[in-house]
């Protein structure tokens, strides 16, 4: 009985540090945040804070056309970016499985881009796509291709371009590794069962690889718009990168959401109360996104 | 003939896409090799001979600074976080308790929840602990992490022979020495690839940062070279060859363990 005793604390003892230490630095804070979130406070007038109830909330929802329109811009982005970079990805998966010569060259150079320091992609693209000696104009100008330069990161309609560009360019690598490992785990015996029943490469994609890579695009969506709503250092920095000051680029078309949480929170007076109550309308509105997402995925499995 | 045709088309094909993925890199590198007047000037696609000039200048300036800074948040966030993280999962593997389907369930939500929820209650908690504006705080919030967990305990349970820990246990030896000496050894390659992802998600963490440290002394990378694309466009070549000295340890850390990395990452959409 003794013995069983001193056994009992050892679990506690070994997921102790990780409990305590969420708790300490995520727990507390999002709680403290979730109050705030529904007082007055501002970095102008640090010692004082009144409680507001859900008056933030209420402006959030029904008086802020900035949240909405930033809701809107990353969801733009998501909705144009993630299909194409998709497809890309999985179509260089289906290309290159069969191919064993210099498959981990290829493999890492095009992988390497989503490692690379977002803030650094960002200005990059800020650079490749300057008006006046960005290389991007001078390729196309040169070759004829246009007569005038463009002005891809003043102007709304080019610069969404360019992120949507930026967005694929980054994670299109990813995509396909996780695709090429998916197909490894399909029986090539399907593929010999087809091939006796006459079917051809494209009915043989769509017919057996699409469904069986299945769980795989879940994943690959699920992974996509996590990393799409946190969508933030690129942006930023391809703006800023281009000497620009404006919040959310020209026309505030590349103003993300976590863009305007970090200006409204930390930038502009620090309104840190209505910059809480953001956060927390994001999270819900991600929350009730991902939840729909999930029903008709699911409903279409049936 | 017509396979021969298809073969050769496909490598076209990959060839062109990978040009495409290299070609952001190649261009930066390019750039970094000239002085900033031939960049005015125009299209260059070839090397110039400027690079030692370049990097010397990017040397002179604060970057070491913002790289020793950068080095300490993220060797120090890897560390603590493996030790938390494999004891964790060790935990949830190797004993039976109250809770622990809970907890499991709980750290898989934690994977869910948006890094932005908490920060400005813990931007004002790093205050009131007086740590505001150090590096502790960029350090600190990668202790307890939802996936280095995850990570753990699904290599564990995989991997983990509970009669190596009962032998140990009869030899008398204590329970956290069979941890430190038995079972850290055992899951090398769970350990290595954690501390590859921590590494890199730490390291190219930008908004903590940006919220928290408000004096140049203690800018991390990713600020530092902030600030080069927000300066008067003067130094334009030493601005491209500061993003690159970014970007590179990384590039090199994985090109030597590409492979790791990359299970690392996919892992769980094959296992579902």
């Amino acid at each position: 009985m003794k013995k069983k005793n001193s056994m009992a604390k050892w679990p506690f003892v070994f997921v102790g540090p990780f409990v305590v230490t969420y708790a300490l630095f995520y727990l507390y804070p999002m709680l403290f945040s979730f109050w705030i979130s529904m007082t007055d406070w501002t970095g102008l007038n640090i010692d004082h804070k009144n409680f507001i109830g859900l008056s933030n909330y209420v402006k959030v929802f029904t008086d802020d056309p900035m949240f909405w329109k930033s809701i809107w811009n990353t969801f733009r982005i998501m909705i144009i970016a993630m299909p194409l970079t998709i497809t890309a990805g999985l179509l260089m998966a289906v290309l290159m499985f069969h191919i064993i010569k210099c498959r981990q060259l290829v493999q890492t150079i095009n992988f390497l881009p989503y490692i690379t320091m977002p803030v650094a992609i960002g200005l990059i693209f800020a650079n490749m796509f300057n008006k006046n000696i960005g290389v991007v104009n001078m390729l196309l100008t040169k070759t004829g291709l246009l007569n005038e330069k463009i002005n891809w990161l003043g102007d709304s309609r080019y610069a969404f371009i360019v992120v949507i560009l930026m967005c694929m360019w980054k994670n299109f690598g990813y995509f396909m590794v996780i695709y090429l490992s998916g197909l490894s785990t399909i029986s090539g015996e399907y593929y010999d069962a087809a091939k006796v029943d006459g079917a051809n490469a494209v009915q043989r994609f769509f017919k057996i690889t699409l469904p069986l890579l299945r769980p795989i695009t879940v994943f690959v969506l699920v992974q996509g718009a996590i990393g799409g709503f946190q969508l933030f250092d690129e942006a930023k920095n391809l703006v800023s990168g281009t000497g620009s000051t404006i919040v959310g680029g020209p026309g505030r078309s590349l103003l993300t959401i976590v863009w305007y949480f970090y200006d409204t929170s930390f930038q502009n007076n620090s309104r840190y109360g209505y910059g809480a109550a953001i956060a927390f309308s994001m999270t819900l509105i991600i929350a009730i996104i991902s939840f729909i997402n999930m029903k008709m995925l699911n409903r279409k499995e049936e | 003939m017509k396979k021969l045709t298809s073969k050769i088309v496909k490598g076209f094909v990959i060839l062109l896409v990978s040009c495409i993925s290299f070609i952001p890199f190649y261009y930066t590198i390019i750039m970094a090799t000239h002085s900033t007047d031939e960049v005015l000037m125009g299209l260059n696609l070839l090397p110039g001979k400027y690079l030692i000039e370049n990097l010397k200048n990017v040397l002179h300036s604060q970057y070491f600074v913002a790289f020793e800074n950068s080095l300490f948040v993220s060797i120090l966030a890897m560390i603590l976080n493996l030790l938390v993280s494999a004891a964790a999962g060790y935990g949830m593997v190797a004993y039976q308790f109250k809770w622990k389907n809970v907890l499991y369930n709980f750290v898989l939500l934690t994977m869910m929840v948006p890094s932005t929820l908490g920060m400005i209650g813990y931007m004002q908690e790093m205050r009131a602990f007086h740590l505001g504006g150090s590096l502790w705080p960029l350090v600190l919030i990668w202790i307890p992490n939802g996936f280095g967990v995850f990570w753990m305990t699904q290599y564990l349970k995989n991997s983990l022979q509970i009669e190596l820990v009962e032998c140990a246990r009869l030899d008398g030896c204590g329970e956290i020495r069979i941890f430190t000496n038995i079972i850290l050894p055992c899951i090398k390659p769970a350990v290595i690839t954690l501390c590859l992802l921590i590494f890199l998600w730490s390291w190219n963490s930008y908004l903590m940062p940006l919220i928290m440290i408000n004096k140049a002394d203690n800018y991390t990378v990713p600020l530092f070279i902030q600030t080069l694309g927000d300066e008067h466009k003067t130094d334009i070549a030493g601005q491209i060859t500061g993003l690159l000295i970014a970007i590179i340890p990384l590039i090199i850390a994985f090109a030597v363990f590409s492979k790791d990395f990359i299970r690392g990452l996919t892992e769980g959409a094959v296992k579902g």
